[in-house]
C-alpha cells in the first residue's frame, strides 16, 4: 500500500489526532457514571493511530507513540490489577473502589474521583497498547517492513530464532538500516 | 486475609506474566517463574485442605454479594483442579527450563503460560457463566498465541484447525449465554440454579443444556467435534504440549461437571444419554486415532480424545458414584498424560526425533525413562494397581450397574487398544534396535528434564496406590458438587 502521497489527508490527519485524543481522554474521565471508559477511551485513542499510519506510513506513527506497545500494555494491566489489589490490604475484597468527593476547588468546582479512575486508565493504556501492536504489525507487513523491528526483535524473540521474512529474501538491508542511528 | 488467599489463584500467575513482559530477557525471570509456580502450587494445596468437608469459600468481587455481583467460589473440586493445574504448571515450567538454555527460549513463553494459567484458574474459580466465558477467552487467547509463537509455515497450518473451531465454540458459548439470560434473568451459577428446578423436563430446558453440551464438548475435544485437537498439539514444544495436554481439554470437562452436576438439575436424561453415547465414540475414535498413528506426540495427541471418552461417558451415567469416577480419573488422567508428553519431549531430546521408524535403543542407552515411560502407560491403559485402573475400574462397576452393556464394551476395547498404541510407542522408540540418528545421551540436558518426568511419575504411583484417599477426595467433591439445595442456600441467603 502505497501511504503518505496526499497532502490533504496529511494535513487533517495531523490536526485531527488532537482531537481525536482530546475526545478519547474524555471518553475516559466521563466514563465511570457514563457512557465511556478506559476500553472505549482507549480505542479512540488507537484510532488516531490507525489514521497517522495510513496517512504518514507506519513508522512515522511507531515514532509518535514512542514506547514499545506491548510494554505500554503491560504496564495498564499492572496498573490496573495493583488498583484492584489495593483493598486486599485494607481487609476488603479483591477490586472493591473508594471514592472521594471534593468541593469548591478552585477552576474545577465539585469534583468526585475513585479508584476507578485508576482502573480505567490501566484499561486505556491496554487496549491502546494492544491494538498498535496489532496495527502496526498489519501495516509493517503490507508496507514490505518486517513484522518486529530490530528493538522489539532483540527484545522478544529466540537467539536461535530467524525472521521469517529473512526467508523469503525480503531486502533484508531494511532491517539493518531502519530506526539505525 | 482470606480475601487475599482466595484471589491469589488468580492474581499470582497475572502478576507474574506481568513481571516476566516488563522483565525481557533478564536471567532470573527463570527462577522468578519457577518460584512463583511453586508458590501456586501450595496455595492451592492449601485451599484444597481447607475445602474438604467444609462449605465452599467465596469472595464477591469489590464486594457485590452473589445474585448481583460476580463471585468467585472455591470448593474441593475447584481446589482440586486448581492444585492439579499448578502441578502441571510447575512441571511444564521445569522440565522447559531443563530443555533449552535462557538464550534459546522465546521471552514470550514463560508470560504466556502465566496467562493461560490465569485464564484456567478464573475458569475453575467463577461462579458466573458470563464470567466463565471471559476465563475461556483469556485461555483461548494466550493458548492461541503460544501455539503459534515458535511455528513455521506448515504449524500455522495445522493451528488453523484449533483457532476456526474454538472460535465457533465461543460464538455458540455466547449464543448460549445469552439463552440463559433470558430464559434466567440471571447468569450466577446458584440463581440458574434456582430458577432450573422449576422449568425441570420443559423442552426449553433440555434444548439449552443440548447447547451447554455442544459447546463444552468441542471445548474438551468430543466426538465428533474434536478435530481441533489431534493435530494442533504436535505442533507444540514438549513443555507447553503437556501443560495442553494436560489442563485445557480438561477444563472442558471441568464444566461439564460444574454445569450438569451442579447448576442444571439432575434429571435431565436425553442429554445425558447423548452424552453417554458420545463420550463412548469418543474413546473408539480416539483410540483408532491414535493407533493409526506413528509418532509418539501424535499418538498421545489422539490419546486425550479417548481418555477424555472415559470422563464424558462418567458423567453421562450421571450418578453420584460415576461423578466420584469421573474426578478420580480427571486427577489420575491430568497427572499421567502430562508425564507422557514430557516422556516424548525427552525421547525427541535424546533420538533428534520422535518418528516411531527413527526412534530405538533407548532401553539400552537410559532403562530410568524406559521405566517411566512403561509405569505411565500401563497406567493410561489401566494395568492395576496403578492409577488409570481404579477411575477405568469404577466406571465400567457404573456401567454394569446401569446395564448398558454397549457403553462397558467400548471402555473395555478402547482400554485394550489403548495398551496396543502404547506397545507401539514402547516397540518404536524403547525396544528397536537401531536409531536413525543414534541416541545422544552426551546431551546432558536429558537427565534434568527425565527427573521432572519422574517426580510426576512419582505423584502418579502416589495416585495408584494411595487410591484409598483420592477415592474419599474424588467421593467427597462429588458429594459437595450434587448437594444443590445446599449450594444455593449457601450462596444466595447464607455464607459469603
Amino acid at each position: 500500500m502505497k501511504t503518505g502521497d496526499s497532502y490533504i489527508f496529511r494535513s487533517v490527519a495531523s490536526f485531527l489526532f488532537f482531537v481525536i485524543n482530546v475526545f478519547a481522554v474524555y471518553l475516559l474521565l466521563r466514563g465511570h457514571n457514563l457512557p465511556g471508559g478506559g476500553f472505549i477511551g482507549g480505542l479512540g485513542s488507537a484510532l488516531s493511530l490507525i489514521m497517522l499510519s495510513m496517512a504518514y506510513g507506519v513508522r512515522e506513527a511507531q515514532k509518535v507513540l514512542r514506547v514499545d506497545p506491548v510494554r505500554l500494555a503491560t504496564v495498564g494491566l499492572l496498573l490496573a490489577v495493583v488498583t484492584g489489589m489495593l483493598p486486599l490490604f485494607l481487609g476488603e475484597p479483591f477490586l472493591r473502589h473508594f471514592h472521594w468527593k471534593f468541593d469548591g476547588l478552585p477552576l474545577l468546582g465539585k469534583l468526585e474521583v475513585g479508584t476507578p479512575l485508576l482502573f480505567d486508565i490501566g484499561i486505556f493504556l491496554v487496549v491502546v497498547g494492544v491494538t498498535a501492536k496489532m496495527i502496526f504489525v498489519l501495516f509493517r507487513s503490507i508496507s514490505g517492513l518486517t513484522a518486529l523491528n530490530p528493538s522489539e526483535w532483540r527484545r522478544y524473540s529466540a537467539d536461535l530464532e530467524e525472521p521469517v521474512e529473512r526467508e523469503h529474501s525480503r531486502s533484508s538491508s531494511e532491517l539493518e538500516t531502519e530506526d539505525g542511528p | 486475609m482470606k480475601a487475599l488467599v482466595l484471589a491469589l489463584p488468580i492474581l499470582l500467575p497475572l502478576l507474574t506474566a506481568i513481571v516476566l513482559l516488563l522483565a525481557g530477557r533478564r536471567r532470573w525471570r527463570r527462577w522468578l517463574v519457577a518460584l512463583s509456580a511453586l508458590v501456586q502450587l501450595g496455595v492451592a494445596l492449601v485451599l484444597a485442605q481447607g475445602a474438604y468437608g467444609q462449605p465452599p469459600q467465596v469472595l464477591a468481587l469489590g464486594g457485590w454479594a452473589a445474585p448481583y455481583g460476580i463471585v468467585l467460589v472455591i470448593d474441593l473440586l475447584a481446589a482440586i483442579m486448581l492444585a492439579l493445574g499448578a502441578l502441571t504448571a510447575l512441571a511444564a515450567i521445569l522440565f522447559g527450563l531443563a530443555e533449552l538454555p535462557p538464550e534459546d527460549e522465546n521471552p514470550l513463553r514463560l508470560p504466556l503460560i502465566q496467562f493461560l494459567v490465569t485464564g484456567i484458574n478464573l475458569a475453575f474459580c467463577t461462579a458466573d457463566l458470563f464470567n466463565l466465558f471471559v476465563a475461556f477467552e483469556v485461555m483461548l487467547i494466550a493458548s492461541y498465541a503460544l501455539l503459534t509463537l515458535e511455528a513455521d509455515d506448515w504449524d500455522i497450518k495445522q493451528a488453523f484447525p484449533y483457532l476456526a473451531l474454538n472460535l465457533v465454540g465461543s460464538t455458540l458459548f455466547l449464543v448460549a449465554a445469552g439463552l440463559t439470560y433470558g430464559m434466567f434473568g440471571s447468569l450466577n451459577f446458584a440463581l440458574i440454579a434456582e430458577r432450573a428446578d422449576a422449568l425441570a423436563g420443559t423442552p426449553q430446558l433440555t434444548l439449552l443444556s443440548l447447547l451447554f453440551l455442544t459447546v463444552f464438548g468441542m471445548k474438551a475435544g468430543v466426538f465428533p467435534l474434536f478435530y481441533w485437537l489431534p493435530n494442533s498439539y504436535p505442533i507444540l514444544p514438549s513443555p507447553v504440549a503437556a501443560l495442553y495436554a494436560g489442563m485445557l481439554t480438561k477444563v472442558g470437562v471441568y464444566v461439564l461437571l460444574r454445569i450438569f452436576g451442579q447448576v442444571l438439575p439432575p434429571d435431565l436424561p436425553l442429554p445425558h444419554l447423548l452424552m453417554a453415547w458420545l463420550a463412548a465414540a469418543t474413546m473408539i475414535f480416539g483410540v483408532l486415532g491414535a493407533v493409526s498413528r506413528n509418532f509418539i506426540r501424535g499418538i498421545l495427541s489422539f490419546h486425550i480424545l479417548s481418555q477424555i471418552g472415559y470422563m464424558v461417558l462418567a458423567i453421562g451415567l450421571f450418578t453420584p458414584y460415576a461423578l466420584a469416577a469421573a474426578i478420580f480419573y480427571i486427577i489420575h488422567h491430568i497427572v499421567v498424560k502430562s508425564t507422557l508428553f514430557l516422556v516424548g519431549g525427552t525421547v525427541v531430546v535424546l533420538n533428534r526425533t520422535d518418528d516411531l521408524e527413527k526412534t530405538g535403543r533407548l532401553w539400552l542407552a537410559t532403562p530410568v525413562l524406559g521405566v517411566i515411560f512403561l509405569l505411565q502407560a500401563l497406567s493410561l491403559a489401566g494395568i492395576p494397581p496403578l492409577s488409570g485402573f481404579w477411575g477405568k475400574y469404577m466406571i465400567i462397576v457404573e456401567g454394569v450397574r446401569q446395564q448398558e452393556w454397549v457403553l462397558v464394551f467400548c471402555a473395555l476395547l478402547a482400554g485394550v487398544l489403548t495398551l496396543f498404541s502404547m506397545l507401539k510407542i514402547w516397540n518404536g522408540a524403547f525396544w528397536a534396535a537401531s536409531a536413525k540418528e543414534g541416541v545422544h545421551t552426551e546431551e546432558r540436558r536429558w537427565r534434568p528434564m527425565a527427573a521432572v518426568a519422574g517426580g510426576m511419575t512419582v505423584v502418579s504411583l502416589g495416585i495408584g496406590f494411595g487410591a484409598e484417599f483420592f477415592l474419599r477426595v474424588a467421593h467427597e467433591a462429588a458429594r459437595q458438587l450434587l448437594d444443590r439445595p445446599a449450594y444455593i442456600d449457601f450462596l444466595l441467603r447464607g455464607g459469603g
